[in-house]
């Protein structure tokens, strides 16, 4: 039987050797402890003797490296045969599962950390077990952390008490944290700043409109309705009559809404928050003055919920009680367009020739050219205006 | 009940183990007829004679090895390192051979050598005699760290390494020697491995070992006036550490601070500060402080000393930080 | 195991038993070194493979009580005190049935029972603890010695001078027993001590006791291994022994000694301790032969109950930690 020769382990730590000499040729008759090759090592050229003694039947390396343990030659007897040697069994090269990137809870939990409330694991703990949206706790802590006690006041409904500000002496900057709301906003509107988009301005005679406000008001006098709950109808009616203005842009596809849900823009302590009325177009006058009452409500004590701000497909932002005569609204993304409302003034306007004083209201239309084109767009504003001029053809 | 000294109640422990057991003896510089450099073992020598009270040449790797070496045939010999700063010589056979040995041996070898020293800042000692080194021993698995802040403790936890079967690394303070408190009549053992409430408290746990238990109770009484009510927890043994008796106190009052004389960097502090932080992460309400020394030698001016090293108002700072509102 | 009796000279009989003790030590270092090429070795390996004699005269000499510490050079003495090959073999493959129950490997062999307190990994680190037992017999007063073994590198260490200087002030019962193969790993003793030409002189600095002796020569060593034991024995203070010997082959397996002349390594193979004991007692072919075989089924035994071991559990790893 043949003795494999193989690479023996030199040093602690020898994973390999290169063979750069045999010493003996195929057929020498060799002796054990006769030297027999030499392997180069990290460290020297080295001699390796024959472990065993006969012929040196086949050498199978000849030169080059070799791992440690690698059969290198065989010693036996004259004319044995030896098997070929078959290469080593390449490791099955095991296929790793990828994990799936994005779809691991791992994934979901990390990117959920994202938009983290500063507060501490005890305030955290607190808020899951009673209820409370960290959201809508103003923190005590330093740098604006909330705490175990913040959460506490708000789950026991108390308002939360003014930070004591040690009054700034006059000459320095007052910083103020930012609050969440705050980071969201800017974090939203920098994106919808990014959208191209364009304005378009039309002038509105209040006048059958105010006259519908003031019966309205008569009629069902527990139920105030306002001009935004107007606005907020006739767009309904125009975004039902022109589809392609109800829309959002995405990479993939245009998307189309069958309902109008429009978002009210509410000027709440915490800063501005966009609460949605949802298909407008099914509802009254008196009900969406109810709901956006009770909407807006929720937005000034911070009380709304998530499912109040989500959605949406057009929003309307009023300054007109402010005296603001125009402006122009950034986009509320994702949606396409958004509706910015002035004050009603009188105004002289020329009416059948003849000069007279209207109350007269500046709205500016600014839409997502992604999505809508400039004459969808001034065909919708066409209709609002009709219709705000002619309320009883959107009701 | 009676009243006696840290330095006291260390050689009480020596002494009545010695009394009890011929296989107890004391080996260290100087220790026999001056008493030791900090007069501890003042006396001994004259009641069991310099065979048991040895003194020995300046040979801190000597001196640990025979210790060793005669706890390994049985003895249980408490040796004397004059200052922490030296143990740091003796560190080979601390570290790989005592610590080792009953591991290596795969159970048959026991080491119960108890080792005996005091470090620390006070009276401008300089850099090369002041550390506090106990992050370097607590690291090293095999070895037992006891640090009593009180003499009580002292007493009672000596007392306890002598009899442990496992090298242990015995820590004293030059400040802490002349320090009075109560101890019992009979030597009560303290077990090692156990934390002690120093002070009961509902707003903040302060983990302090050494010096800084007492300077944190300083802190406590101030923090009282302001309406913060402190409870100091001393850990006694710093390897094992009673996890559960800090974590149970944190998660009480919902704040911690750990404060101790070493520099803080890298400290031990660091590691309670994570055992805390894992163990009762949802019962936290503010980071957990530390407090310790600042990250220099120790400088020799009294000026520079006093600013290093880590005093009451630094541990009343820390507290107020835990419940610090804007 | 062969009871271990004390005799100043040593009859032919127990000659021929040493004889066989060295050649087992012999023929299992060869065989670790077989083992360790072969790749089932884990870890650093050193053989003793031309100190037989000098670790097995002193190692002869000793009594049961006697405790002693060695150095990561380690197996020679295991052996000669009395450790069965088989266990030993077991702990070089990490099993559980090693004499460290795989807890040291070669470096960290012990045998409490027999007296073996550790082999030690640091140069020196062992020494210290040998006058801390020599201490604690003469505290009560027993008739035990505690011999340190030690090579030459190890009398530059502080630990060697701290540990002589409180040996010799305190008369602890150690026995210091330099193997000076003039090696320092890969350093030649000129070059890492003033005295490596009489390493007896490092005792001269402490007032100790000193002995020289040829290591090569197993009657030589065991009469003054003996001489030591007893002086050190009736209390009279510790010994330093220095036994010259040869370091056949290199520091570890594997060392391809290119420090070393040629002439220096043929040396050595000329100063062969087993080849002269044989040829002393004139041991006949036959009986070599004979002898040769029932050492080397020692050994193939030793490796065939290793490798049939116990692998320790992984979680075994946090265990022994304490006490």
């Amino acid at each position: 039987m043949a003795t494999d020769v193989k690479l023996p382990r030199l040093g602690q730590g020898m994973e390999s050797g290169t063979i750069v000499k045999w010493l003996k040729s195929e057929g020498d008759n060799v002796e054990k402890g006769e030297p027999l090759f030499e392997v180069d090592t990290d460290k020297a050229t080295q001699e390796v003797e024959a472990e065993a003694s006969g012929v040196l039947i086949r050498i199978a390396v000849s030169s080059g490296e070799v791992p440690v343990g690698e059969t290198v030659a065989f010693i036996g007897e004259a004319g044995e045969e030896v098997a070929a040697i078959s290469k080593r069994p390449e490791m099955a090269s095991e296929s790793v599962e990828e994990p799936q990137s994005d779809q691991t809870p791992f994934r979901a939990a990390i990117n959920g950390a994202r938009d983290r409330i500063k507060a501490s694991p005890l305030a955290r703990r607190l808020a899951r077990e009673r209820g409370v949206d960290l959201a809508s706790v103003t923190g005590t802590g330093p740098e604006g952390r909330i705490v175990a006690e913040d959460v506490e006041r708000a789950a026991a409904g108390a308002p939360a008490p003014a930070a004591a500000q040690a009054p700034a002496p006059p000459a320095e900057v007052e910083e103020v944290p930012l609050t969440k709301v705050r980071r969201t906003i800017a974090r939203r509107l920098t994106q919808a700043w990014t959208v191209p988009v364009f304005q378009l301005t039309v002038s509105v005679d209040m006048t059958r409109a105010n006259a519908l406000l003031e019966r309205s008001r008569e009629l069902q006098p527990d139920v105030r309705v306002t001009v935004t709950d107007l606005l907020a109808r006739v767009c309904a009616a125009g975004l039902r009559r022109h589809p392609d203005v109800n829309v959002q842009f995405t990479e993939e596809a245009l998307l189309r809404f069958p309902t109008a849900d429009i978002g009210i823009a509410v000027a709440a302590p915490q800063g501005l928050v966009v609460p949605v009325l949802r298909s407008v177009e099914r509802m009254s006058l008196a009900e969406i003055a109810t709901r956006r009452a009770e909407v807006v409500d929720r937005a000034r004590s911070g009380a709304l919920q998530i499912t109040d701000l989500e959605g949406g497909t057009f929003t309307i932002s009023n300054l007109g009680m402010f005296g603001v005569e125009q402006f122009v609204a950034v986009l509320n993304p994702p949606q396409a367009a958004i509706l910015a409302v002035g004050a009603t003034t009188d105004q002289p306007v020329a009416v059948d020739g003849e000069l007279v004083v209207r109350p007269l209201m500046t709205v500016t239309l600014t839409v997502d050219h992604r999505a809508v084109d400039g004459a969808p767009a001034a065909d919708f504003l066409r209709t609002v205006k009709t219709y705000l001029e002619e309320p009883a053809l959107a009701l | 009940m009676a009243e006696v000294s840290y330095r006291e109640a260390v050689r009480d422990a020596l002494a009545e183990a010695m009394r009890a057991d011929d296989d107890v003896l004391v080996m260290g510089e100087d220790i026999a007829e001056m008493g030791g450099s900090m007069g501890v073992t003042q006396g001994l020598v004259e009641e069991f004679g310099p065979e048991r009270i040895r003194n020995t040449p300046i040979s801190e790797m000597a001196i640990v090895g025979a210790g060793i070496g005669a706890a390994m045939q049985g003895m249980r010999p408490v040796v004397e390192i004059m200052y922490e700063d030296f143990l740091t010589i003796s560190l080979e056979q601390i570290v790989n051979q005592a610590a080792k040995h009953r591991y290596m041996s795969g159970g048959q070898l026991k080491v119960p050598l108890t080792i005996r020293t005091q470090g620390g800042a006070g009276w401008s000692p300089g850099a090369q005699h002041a550390q506090q080194l106990e992050a370097w021993l607590v690291h090293v698995p095999g070895l037992k760290v006891v640090f009593p802040s009180s003499p009580a403790d002292a007493r009672g936890l000596l007392w306890s390494s002598i009899y442990d079967d496992n090298p242990v690394i015995f820590f004293e303070h030059r400040l802490l020697y002349p320090v009075k408190g109560e101890v019992g009549e009979k030597l009560e053992p303290v077990p090692i491995g156990k934390a002690r409430v120093v002070r009961e408290g509902k707003d903040v746990t302060v983990i302090a070992t050494g010096p800084l238990v007492h300077r944190a109770l300083k802190a406590a009484d101030e923090a009282e006036k302001d309406g913060i009510s402190v409870e100091v927890v001393d850990p006694r043994t710093l390897q094992p550490l009673d996890e559960e008796a800090l974590v149970e106190s944190v998660k009480k009052t919902n704040r911690a601070v750990v404060a101790h004389e070493a520099v803080t960097r890298m400290g031990f502090g660091a590691e309670v500060a994570a055992v805390l932080q894992e163990k009762a992460f949802d019962w936290l309400d503010a980071p957990v402080e530390r407090v310790g020394a600042k990250f220099a030698p120790l400088a020799f001016a009294p000026a520079m000393e006093q600013f290093v090293v880590p005093q009451p108002a630094d541990v009343l700072a820390a507290i107020k930080k835990t419940v610090a509102r804007t | 195991m062969a009871k271990v009796e004390k005799r100043r000279a040593l009859s032919e009989d127990r000659l021929r038993d040493l004889l066989r003790e060295m050649l087992l030590i012999r023929r299992f270092e060869e065989k670790v070194e077989e083992r360790f090429r072969a790749g089932e070795l884990p870890g650093f390996l050193h053989v003793a493979i031309g100190q037989e004699a000098a670790e097995v005269g002193v190692c002869a000499a000793m009594e049961d009580g006697d405790v002693f510490g060695s150095t990561h050079r380690a197996h020679g003495h295991t052996l000669a005190r009395g450790t069965h090959p088989n266990a030993l073999m077991a702990e070089l493959y990490g099993k559980m049935e090693g004499c460290s129950h795989g807890y040291g490997g070669s470096m960290h062999l012990y045998d409490v029972e027999r007296g073996n307190l550790g082999a030690n990994a640091v140069v020196g680190g062992g020494l210290p603890s040998l006058v801390g037992a020599g201490l604690a017999f003469k505290m009560r007063d027993e008739p035990r010695v505690a011999v340190a073994f030690f090579g030459d590198g190890a009398t530059n260490t502080g630990t060697f001078h701290e540990s002589l200087n409180l040996a010799q002030l305190w008369k602890t019962k150690t026995l210091f027993v330099c193997e000076n193969n003039t090696w320092a790993e890969s350093t030649p003793g000129w070059q890492h001590s003033p005295v490596w030409n009489d390493m007896s002189k490092r005792a001269v600095a402490f007032d100790m006791h000193a002995m020289k002796v040829d290591g090569q020569d197993i009657e030589k060593v065991y009469d003054a291994a003996c001489e030591a034991l007893d002086y050190v024995r009736s209390g009279q203070g510790p010994v330093f022994l220095d036994v010259e010997t040869y370091r056949m082959h290199g520091h570890y397996i594997g060392d391809p000694q290119v420090y070393r002349s040629k002439e220096d390594r043929d040396k050595a193979a000329h100063n062969d301790p087993v080849v002269r004991l044989r040829e002393r007692l004139e041991v006949s072919d036959d009986d070599w032969t004979a002898l040769e075989d029932e050492v080397q089924g020692i050994v193939d035994a030793a490796v065939e109950f290793a490798k049939s071991g116990t692998d320790p559990q992984p979680e075994d790893a946090l265990k022994n930690v304490y006490a």
